[in-house]
């Protein structure tokens, strides 16, 4: 019982984490219709920003002041790239953002060297919030989780409580109407573009002291972020909070079972010869757990190609 | 720094004026085919420098037929197919010698592709020296004439670390097989069962996981626990093993790791105290020999600006020994005839600070001695910055560290 509970701790967690890169992306494309394949390095940027100041600041101000830094940057991106880039099509804009996230990511290793370097959870942050038949549960990790979900308030409540909310949603679907009634929609653009990357540095931040900070990093997360969006809709915040917990939780209760394809078959008497074959059927649940995810993609895009609470088409 | 470099640049540039009115042959040409840029392009670079450190000296005491030898890089991007790609490249531009080290997967391609070449090209044949991939089929199903590892293998690795462990009195009873799903990985895995046994210890369980793609090691943790083990036998490198030690060491789990490749740059530097008692078996430490050592250290990080650790001594013995063969091949009309060469690296032997090595001549496995190490904060060199590094435990001398040759290599001499 423990055993599952814990699964689903962790993978809640995970997901949570992967919620917080992906909210940015899922609300840069609803928005802009830009599939940002940048977006990770912003998370990796971050998390680099984070490290840099904590020795000056402290780690409190620097997960603060780092996720400024990163929207700064996504300002200055969406200014003066990807608006020039706009009138082009969809296709110049990702191969934009796929230069720019090599770009990044061949900065960063200029900068701080190809390695990992030691940005780490803060002594005071580093202890146990429970212990559970004799696993310490990390407080660090409860942290993430509670940062996510306030994320997911805050930009849920800006999102449909308040005037900018209004703008913001509706120069999503009828941008020109929204210009016409005399709002600056370039403004708002810029403005979603930053607060996106400001999203994913914060997730950067904070997860990459308790993960590694190293140049790899944006690629790792990136694809999951991916899945997750398409999982979820493009688009939809609500969605991408959803495919992120499906992911997270289904990824670490698969990692736990030693479930195989040939248990079913051996109801059915064929054990046996499921066992002389071999190969996928004998497959442990466990060593295909980084892939179900891909597999959860490919079954949502079968059977709901608009994702699981998008609306675009 | 500046006037040093420009005085070795212009001595390069002497030997290479004087070598070219000298000598009439062609110069030997060999091809690094690494993984030099892309997400694991941190490992292949170190490979170069280790690569460019030991010619560097071949070649200032003459290098081959009186003149130095000539070194190609090619960027295989990470993969099989670009590496398959890149030999190619590297034998039509007239490279005798291939060198490769990051990745068994990139390893089991170029060694089968050097064999495909040689079968067709009789007479014309290219070396692979393979300076990084552990895999045991690359001296197992897939050996040939031509394919020289010199660096350990899973067997050497996973039955010297559980030997130095089971003597420093830490092993324990109860030993987890963690382990990413590949053939090193299952190799480390099938090794450490059978070394288990050996030792009379249990494998209370064992896991493949997918090869750099998590992020998040605690389910794997929680299994570790629920398994009660003492000990965790890992081959992971990089991101998958740094996560996995933090995961275990957040999750408060006290288990001691036995690792391949723990002093990978960075790692003891993200970990920090969390590292401190986990075991590396490896090909080098500074410590054992502490005079010559402290020459190689200060000499190779004279070239190229750090301390050599993770691959690069491995690498560096692998070219020396790659070095003593070269002086006793004589060079032909057109250059460097591969047999020869394979012949004189068969009965090579050379002295590196850490003892004796040689290559097999069975399966041309390298022998050589290993040592079991902690992370400790009693080491003489530091790791990253940090207030750890390791200290020897044990030194396996080059016989007892030797494993049996696989029945499945099945060799086939020329003649």
């Amino acid at each position: 019982m423990d055993q599952i509970l814990f699964a689903l701790l962790n993978g809640t967690i995970y997901g949570l984490l992967l919620f917080m890169v992906s909210a940015g992306l899922t609300l840069i494309f609803g928005m802009m219709g830009v599939l940002n394949f940048a977006h990770a390095s912003f998370y990796m940027l971050g998390a680099y920003f984070a490290y840099t100041l904590q020795p000056l600041t402290g780690f409190w101000l620097a997960i603060i002041l780092a996720p400024i830094l990163v929207m700064g940057v996504g300002i200055l991106v969406e200014r003066f790239i990807l608006r020039h880039v706009h009138e082009h099509g969809h296709a110049h804009e990702l191969l934009v953002t796929f230069g720019l996230s090599v770009v990044i990511a061949e900065m960063i290793k200029m900068v701080y060297g190809k390695f990992a370097v030691d940005y780490r959870v803060p002594a005071e942050l580093n202890f146990a919030a429970f212990s559970l038949s004799g696993i310490d549960y990390p407080f660090y990790r409860l942290f993430m989780g509670g940062i996510a979900v306030v994320m997911f308030i805050a930009i849920y409540l800006l999102l449909t409580k308040t005037r900018v909310g209004i703008v913001v949603r509706s120069a999503i679907y009828r941008p020109q109407m929204v210009e016409a009634l005399g709002h600056n929609v370039p403004m708002v653009f810029m403005g979603v573009f930053g607060i996106g990357a400001a999203l994913a540095g914060l997730a950067g931040a904070v997860a990459g002291a308790f993960y590694t900070t190293n140049p790899n990093m944006a690629l790792e997360l990136g694809v999951m972020v991916f899945v997750v969006v398409v999982v979820g809709g493009l688009g939809s915040m609500g969605g991408a909070m959803a495919a992120s917990l499906l992911i997270g939780i289904t990824n670490s209760l698969a990692v736990g079972s030693d479930f195989r394809i040939a248990d079913i078959l051996t109801w059915i008497g064929m054990g046996g010869w499921a066992d002389e074959v071999g190969g996928l059927l004998t497959m442990r649940m466990s060593s295909l757990a980084a892939t179900l995810p891909f597999f959860i993609m490919l079954l949502v895009l079968v059977l709901r190609p608009s994702g699981l609470m998008g609306e675009k088409e | 720094m500046g006037f040093q470099k420009f005085a070795r640049g212009t001595a390069a540039m002497a030997l290479v004026l004087g070598a070219a009115t000298a000598a009439q042959a062609e110069p030997l040409k060999i091809a690094l085919v690494e993984t030099l840029s892309g997400p694991q392009a941190s490992t292949g670079l170190l490979y170069r420098d280790a690569v460019k450190y030991q010619l560097s000296k071949i070649n200032e005491a003459g290098g081959f037929g009186g003149a130095p030898i000539e070194l190609l890089e090619f960027d295989n991007q990470g993969g099989p197919v670009g590496a398959a790609d890149r030999v190619r490249a590297a034998i039509s531009e007239g490279a005798d010698i291939i060198l490769q080290g990051s990745s068994s997967a990139v390893a089991g391609q170029v060694t089968e592709d050097v064999r495909k070449y040689n079968l067709r090209n009789a007479g014309n044949e290219v070396l692979y020296v393979n300076l990084g991939g552990e895999a045991m089929e690359l001296t197992g199903a897939k050996c040939h004439y031509y394919h020289f590892r010199t660096t350990p293998n899973a067997a050497i690795r996973v039955n010297t670390i559980m030997d130095g462990m089971q003597e420093a009195g830490v092993l324990g009873e109860r030993i987890y097989a963690m382990n990413q799903n590949y053939s090193w990985g299952i190799d480390v895995q099938d090794n450490t069962v059978e070394a288990a046994g050996r030792l009379g210890v249990e494998v209370v369980e064992t896991t493949l996981h997918d090869v750099n793609k998590i992020q998040d090691f605690s389910p794997y943790v929680q299994r570790i626990q629920a398994a009660d083990a003492d000990t965790v036998i890992t081959g992971n490198w990089s991101n998958d093993l740094l996560l996995l030690m933090k995961a275990t060491s957040g999750a408060g789990l006290d288990v001691r790791f036995g690792t391949a490749f723990l002093d990978q740059p960075g790692n003891i530097g993200n970990a920090g105290a969390v590292a401190e008692g986990h075991f590396l078996s490896t090909t080098f430490n500074p410590e054992v020999n502490p005079e010559e050592s402290a020459v190689f250290m200060e000499d190779y990080k004279a070239f190229t600006g750090h301390y050599p650790s993770y691959v690069e001594p491995t690498a560096v013995f692998g070219m020396m020994l790659l070095g003593e063969a070269l002086k006793s091949v004589e060079p032909t009309e057109d250059g460097l005839n591969a047999a020869d060469l394979a012949v004189a690296l068969e009965n090579a032997r050379v002295e590196t600070p850490m003892g004796p090595v040689y290559i097999r001549a069975e399966d041309h496995q390298i022998v050589q001695s290993m040592i079991v190490q902690e992370v400790s904060r009693d080491a003489k060199y530091k790791s990253d910055d940090t207030e750890f590094g390791f200290v020897p435990i044990k030194v396996i001398a080059a016989e007892d560290a030797e494993q049996p040759v696989q029945d499945s290599c099945k060799m086939k001499r020329p003649g």
